[in-house]
């Protein structure tokens, strides 16, 4: 039942007979009630993916929308094999030390049902990119190899330099900007900004598709005319979104966010949210102000919401792409979330890099070492093991 | 069921005979928002949801305080403490830099209970604010000075959460109104949980750490703090907001603050993003850049020296560490 008017009075009463109650008198105990008690669909609660699923379709899989049961059993098997193990490199070396994550940094779910989180295009992949996000792709990459192509990293051939090639020369590069604003991690630390968006606190946010350490919660908060999202995702860099729902336009495109600016409304039981304003220094996949993101919400049983995001960006994609996942509700009572973006209070690794490479130019200078730009610090995750699933 | 309109007031009322329970919803339509239905009354308590700020000089100093030239200050060519002048990290600033008077937001005697020690700390800290500040290096504000900090938050009143989400440093607090587990460990931002006395929002928090401040004047805690909050709404559009704040290890006894928080009324108020680390980083690693970025301005621009001197002990991740 509906009311829609504009410019008067309306007074609405029902009377509901029977056990049905709009009333969310229920306890933790109870099933949640589907609408809230003004009538909404009632999406709040601590969501998170429970299983595993690539981004995209692994080559292997790729006449499979979805895994077969044995399928499924025997990755769980081989990625549990994975679990605790340490990945060294060839002890000594950089690239070893620089390994301190191992594999029980990680978090590791079962394998979930699909192939591929992306279910548009059919075959579970990226639609191609634009010649422009070739090219740029391309400069960046050959930037971040630049700074790269002294260190025993690029000399032993190690994936991270994959390709680019050894050169004892130092590249003139080291003195240039980035093509393009910087966000990931790269070879030189003349400061702040040389750093990843993530050494810097300042983590990438949407689209969220969770990650290896420690996982990835939403908490989402409704109110009539009013809908807030927590995200806690990685080591306690959590972020909030709060969806605008009144129907009024964007922001005006001066105003850019890192998390964008969210426009949502009801279509029936799904909530519809338009996402765009984004900041130019947030990079998802090579899209940064461009980004343009529609997601659908739907509450499909008490434990179970539907999340459905298409991803548009004309000048990185030759077409929209759309991403499904399924959220399962976590216990309420277990305060599993994690309300604190406590990573700039306690950030010593931005300073440290940029602290130390300071010192290897002192030393350098005074001939008490190598010179920093046969040195790699920024190659890092060396330690952990390929996931079979990706 | 469901009601919606433009422009005017709806009352829905809504009983459900299984229960005998009746909740009604009386909207009020702010101007210029299509669909905004904001109930004043929410399951049958008031409804806080919205976007809100203090309108005081709380986060200055919570105590009375008169105006002063600026947030630091140096004596003049008087020796006298009223006659100080601004000092270097805000003397470009010129009014901009200074610091606006203040009746005060302490009840009762007006004045906080420090013990003798402690109060030692808070002048030590006021005298080293800049490096001590954790709002200047936009750390997590802590409660109840996220409350007051001039910069928005929005309230999302759900079922059995109270959500507030904070403009500055993207933080937020959930009020838990059902049952809940307690946190795994110290927090900035306490663990808060709520329960209706009357229309009355009544919020207790605990399980903070010693990090946050009050106010930009030194006053801090310990992480004995204890909290009770007491939301009452005056008004659509004005929360009498009230606090009882215990810590034994600082204060010789509980001492209250109060003060109106006011909703930003603007039909198209949105909270928008303060992500301060990023604007931050000059502050804290500026000097560990490879070339400066600050260096000594010449011919017709202004050329300022500022000479910072970190207190032994005061460095950021000493501060951290202790």
């Amino acid at each position: 039942m509906r009311h829609l008017c504009s410019g008067s009075i309306i007074v609405a009463a029902v009377t509901a007979v029977g056990g049905a109650t709009v009333l969310p008198t229920r306890t933790s105990a109870e099933a949640p009630a589907m609408k809230t008690a003004w009538g909404e669909p009632d999406l709040q609660g601590i969501w998170t993916d429970e299983t595993d699923t690539p981004l995209q379709r692994s080559p292997k899989y790729a006449a499979q929308e979805f895994f077969t049961d044995a399928q499924r059993a025997e990755l769980d098997k081989e990625r549990s094999a994975l679990l605790s193990r340490d990945k060294r490199v060839e002890r000594g070396t950089e690239l070893d030390v620089a390994g301190a994550y191992s594999a029980l940094f990680m978090s590791q779910k079962h394998t979930g049902a699909r192939t591929s989180l992306i279910v548009d295009p059919p075959d579970g992949r990226m639609p191609p990119a634009t010649p422009q996000a070739q090219k740029l792709a391309t400069v960046d990459r050959g930037f971040r190899l630049a700074l790269l192509q002294s260190t025993e990293t690029c000399r032993n051939g190690s994936v991270a330099c994959s390709g680019g090639k050894y050169d004892p020369t130092p590249s003139p590069r080291l003195a240039e900007l980035p093509p393009r604003y910087n966000t990931g991690r790269m070879n030189r630390h003349d400061g702040p900004e040389d750093g990843s968006l993530g050494d810097r606190c300042l983590t990438i946010g949407l689209p969220e598709f969770g990650t290896a350490y420690g996982g990835s919660f939403r908490r989402i908060v409704q109110a009539p005319g009013g809908i807030s999202i927590f995200y806690d995702v990685g080591q306690g860099q959590g972020w909030q979104r709060n969806i605008v729902m009144d129907g009024r336009p964007h922001l005006p495109s001066n105003i850019r966010q890192w998390y964008g600016d969210s426009r949502g409304h009801w279509e029936g039981n799904t909530l519809v949210i338009d996402v765009t304003n984004f900041s130019p220094k947030t990079d998802f996949q090579g899209s940064r102000e461009n980004l343009h993101l529609v997601e659908r919400w739907t509450r499909t049983s008490a434990t179970s919401l539907d999340y459905v995001v298409t991803i548009e960006d004309p000048t990185v994609w030759t077409r929209p792409w759309t991403v499904r996942q399924e959220f399962t509700r976590q216990n309420d009572q277990d305060n599993r979330l994690y309300y604190e973006p406590r990573c700039i209070e306690g950030n010593y690794g931005l300073p440290g890099l940029m602290r130390g490479a300071r010192a290897e130019e002192l030393a350098y200078a005074q001939g008490r070492g190598p010179n920093p730009a046969t040195k790699d610090n920024a190659t890092d995750f060396v330690g952990v093991e390929v996931d079979p699933l990706q | 069921m469901r009601g919606r309109h433009l422009g005017s007031m709806i009352t829905v009322a809504l009983a459900a005979a299984a229960v005998g329970a009746v909740i009604s919803a009386s909207v009020t339509q702010t101007s210029g928002q299509a669909q905004n239905t904001r109930p004043a009354r929410i399951e049958g308590k008031p409804n806080f949801s919205g976007i809100w700020q203090a309108n005081n000089e709380a986060d200055w100093d919570l105590e009375a305080h008169a105006a002063r030239p600026g947030a630091v200050t140096q004596q003049g060519v008087y020796p006298y403490d009223y006659a100080r002048v601004p000092a270097a990290p805000v003397l470009a600033l010129g009014a901009v830099g200074a610091v606006p008077g203040s009746i005060g937001v302490v009840q009762d005697d007006g004045h906080i209970p420090y013990k003798p020690e402690a109060l030692a700390i808070k002048r030590e800290n006021a005298e080293h604010w800049i490096d001590r500040d954790p709002e200047i290096k936009c750390y997590l504000p802590g409660i109840p000075r996220a409350m007051y900090l001039p910069h928005p938050f929005e309230i999302t009143q759900g079922t059995n959460k109270i959500h507030i989400a904070y403009a500055f440093s993207n933080t937020a607090r959930t009020i838990h109104m059902d049952k809940v587990a307690p946190p795994p460990d110290d927090t900035w931002m306490g663990h808060s949980v709520g329960h209706w006395e009357g229309d009355t929002l009544v919020v207790d928090v605990s399980n903070f750490n010693d990090r946050s401040w009050f106010d930009r004047a030194g006053n801090f805690h310990s992480d004995a703090l204890h909290l009770v909050e007491r939301f009452t709404l005056k008004t659509p559009d004005v929360i009498w907001y009230e606090v009882t704040i215990e810590d034994p290890q600082v204060f010789t006894h509980p001492w209250r603050i109060a003060m109106p928080i006011y909703r930003r009324a603007e039909p198209n108020m949105q909270l928008l993003e303060f992500r301060c680390n990023e604007f931050v980083e000059e502050f804290m690693y500026g000097n560990l850049r490879k070339q400066q970025l600050v260096k000594h301005w010449e011919g017709d621009t202004m050329a300022v020296d500022i000479t910072r001197k970190v207190p032994p002990g005061d460095q950021f991740y000493q501060w951290y560490g202790r």
